[in-house]
């Protein structure tokens, strides 16, 4: 559609690196390498990690998310998560007007909360951020996705899972699919994060690790869009006073069944 | 192009010295991030040697910089999105407008870059009709106070409370506040309406990744996230350097940034973008551009005694320790990058004799390489570029800066190298000197062609004796 400007830049680059046109060894050096013994043993410690191990995983992930003010709340079943987030909507007030309503995504674990039902009560709704079954791209009428895109807008609270959860840095790790809309995580003022134990890897070179070398998450890559979240919003621009909820979610509550 | 003013930091820093209410937020900015950035280096897994590491990683793929950004246009164009690689400012200025056209925007929201103030891709926005919104708390209220920022990620650093309070009074004609939670809670408003509006989101890049053909984009706010997430056209700025080839490179890399900037073990938001939303997916933007820029910068590529400076991610740490920089703030550097890193790359990129002052005013005091998450070498290049200012340099168009300072010192390499010339010179400069205004052994002030020595400092009086005849007494 538009000229690049590819040849010429990449020549200027050239010239003042002072290459000469054969890159294929240098381009050797830097891709498509073979995987390394290193990722190697660090795939098998995470294959064969023990329950203790876990364990010892989540300690650190709990003590990670303090000085961040990320809520870790460690429960046994999906059913207390359930009862748990009932009574975070019940307690808690919308950001802007009155009615309560709760985004979620559309994900196994997620939909095994039965949030539905179990929010009928308070005559909450929730809106799962999904399309019709087969409905793609293309045959997808504009409105649809208007719509539920006021859904997450209107939300006060939006619920996801996770791919992972660094314990390091008790970041949340989410890879972008069909189902799981990036926004959920993002405006609404109250961000919920239901994962299971075994979703918690040690650090960013674990991650990286498997999703570059991993069979089965390789295949999918980074996708298209990769988020890191490690606790809720915040900014200190004004006289280096810390605030949450810059743009993104006030709170945000991790809810892990172990 | 934004206008760039450096030849007016002796006057600004002057002011600057004496604006008390910015001595105090400088001063606290420096004592919030300067030793818990260093501590924070000290607690990493591997210590304060990852730094070499990093550095060993992006000086590697600064030399490979063509084929690393050919990997990573490849891989972007698989991602469904689109690459333009621009030669400077003007050109990526008009792909933008460009792309805003096709797409009819009316409405932008910014997330902050600093390529793009470097390039003035506001001014020749709004020039063009297009409303458009920094969203970066700081940057908000700098662009609502009409200024630029002091400060690579504090821009509004240099602002109270107070002042912010009356801004967004007049601006958002709300009552008069100066509670921090309060005025943020405002800005949040005002913006999620801009964000819900915009059709086009723009941001920089703090580091992209050649082999999967992603930017990695880091805040704290979730301004970012926002704007490449709600509007319909996704547009980020790469500075051309601000790249490594491996996804492995990013787990040194990222740790660091978050360090060097802020003192995080990690920033709140790191997304990894590499195109536009696929089939099925909700939300996300329906076309993705990246804008490559060079705009000077393959000149600093080409000259093997500036090159390392490209390994710089603009974390801002050598700005928090800085004892330059604490004094006179981000405003008196009179252009996009302040600070030690802004010494160097100003002059490099709009003109070593025209950002002279800036590389002279440094101390050289090391603090900024020991701060530097990739252990960049900034009091070398600073030397570089001095040596250049005086002895003139042809590939830089350097004209020697001083000829009057050269003289005088060419003069003294003589002498020195001059035994009985230079005994000759002290004694009658130890007899001369009696006639000078001296206080408590202190030379007050020297007579032209050396007045501007004594102009802001005294100078010790040469000694009754010297040591070679004390020496021989002994």
């Amino acid at each position: 559609m538009y000229k690049s400007g590819q040849r010429e830049f990449i020549n200027r680059v050239k010239n003042a690196l002072g290459h000469s046109a054969d890159n294929m060894e240098r381009k050797r050096k830097f891709f498509d390498l073979p995987m390394s013994e290193k990722d190697r043993t660090t795939l098998k410690g995470i294959e064969n990690r023990t329950p203790e191990e876990k364990e010892k995983l989540l300690e650190t992930l709990i003590e990670a998310a303090k000085p961040i003010n990320l809520n870790v709340i460690v429960l046994p079943d999906v059913s207390s998560v359930t009862t748990a987030i009932v009574d975070l909507v019940r307690e808690k007030e919308p950001e802007w007007g009155d009615k309560k309503s709760v985004a979620a995504w559309k994900h196994p674990l997620i939909a095994s909360l039965n949030l539905t039902a179990a929010l009928s009560e308070q005559d909450v709704s929730v809106y799962f951020t999904e399309f019709e079954d087969g409905q793609m791209e293309d045959d997808l009428p504009i409105e649809t996705r208007e719509k539920l895109r006021q859904h997450i807008i209107d939300s006060y609270i939006g619920i996801t899972s996770a791919d992972f959860c660094m314990a390091d840095t008790a970041t949340l790790v989410m890879r972008t699919r069909p189902g799981q809309a990036r926004s959920v995580s993002l405006v609404p003022l109250i961000h919920v994060a239901v994962i299971e134990i075994d979703q918690i890897i040690a650090d960013l070179k674990e991650l990286f690790t498997l999703i570059k070398w991993d069979a089965e998450h390789q295949k999918e890559g980074l996708t298209n869009c990769m988020t890191f979240i490690s606790g809720p919003s915040k900014t200190a621009d004004i006289e280096a006073t810390m605030v949450h909820g810059a743009h993104g979610p006030r709170e945000v509550y991790l809810f892990v069944i172990s | 192009m934004i206008k760039i003013t450096t030849e007016n930091y002796v006057a600004e820093a002057r002011k600057a010295i004496k604006n008390q209410v910015l001595q105090k937020a400088l001063e606290d900015l420096q004592q919030r991030f300067g030793p818990p950035t260093a501590l924070s280096y000290q607690k990493l897994l591997e210590g304060p040697e990852l730094r070499l590491i990093a550095q060993d990683i992006r000086m590697q793929a600064i030399e490979n910089l063509d084929i690393i950004l050919e990997k990573l246009a490849e891989n972007i164009h698989q991602n469904g999105g689109h690459v333009f690689f621009a030669k400077d400012g003007q050109e990526a200025i008009e792909y933008a407008l460009q792309i805003a056209r096709k797409h009819n925007v009316k409405r932008i929201v910014k997330g902050k870059s600093m390529v793009t103030e470097e390039i003035g891709l506001n001014t020749a926005l709004i020039d063009a009709g297009i409303d458009v919104t920094e969203t970066d708390l700081g940057e908000y209220i700098i662009q609502l106070a009409g200024e630029h920022p002091s400060h690579i990620i504090a821009p509004a650093v240099h602002k109270t409370r107070n002042e912010i309070g009356k801004l967004f009074s007049e601006k958002l004609d709300i009552p008069f506040i100066t509670d921090p939670p309060k005025l943020t809670q405002e800005a949040r408003k005002a913006l999620r309406k801009k964000f819900l509006a915009a059709d086009m989101g723009t941001s920089g890049c703090n580091l992209a990744c050649a082999e999967t053909g992603h930017i990695a984009v880091v805040s704290n706010e979730g301004n970012i996230r926002m704007a490449a997430t709600m509007p319909r056209v996704h547009l980020a700025f790469i500075g051309m350097e601000r790249v490594v080839a491996r996804l492995e490179d990013h787990d040194a890399l990222v740790r660091l940034l978050c360090r060097g900037a802020a003192a995080q073990k990690m920033s709140t938001y790191v997304s990894y973008i590499g195109g536009p939303r696929s089939a099925g997916q909700v939300d996300g933007p329906q076309e993705f551009h990246l804008i490559i820029l060079d705009n000077g910068r393959s000149r600093i590529l080409a000259d093997e005694e500036f090159r390392e400076m490209l390994c710089c991610i603009r974390c801002a740490a050598c700005l928090n320790v800085c004892p330059v920089y604490r004094k006179i703030g981000g405003h008196s550097y009179g252009s996009t990058y302040s600070g030690p890193v802004g010494a160097v790359v100003t002059p490099l990129l709009v003109g070593i004799n025209q950002a002279k002052d800036l590389c002279l005013g440094e101390t050289l005091c090391g603090a900024c390489q020991d701060a530097c998450p990739v252990n960049i070498d900034i009091p070398r290049m600073l030397l570089a570029l001095r040596f250049k200012l005086a002895e003139g340099d042809s590939v830089w168009n350097v004209t020697p800066a001083d000829r009057k300072e050269k003289a005088i010192y060419s003069v003294w390499s003589w002498m020195i190298r001059h035994r009985s010339v230079y005994d000759f010179f002290l004694r009658l400069a130890a007899f001369g000197q009696n006639i000078l205004p001296q206080k408590e052994g202190m030379i007050r002030r020297l007579p032209p062609p050396m007045s501007g020595w004594t102009q802001s400092r005294d100078m010790k009086a040469i000694a009754k004796q010297s040591f070679m005849k004390r020496w021989k007494k002994l």
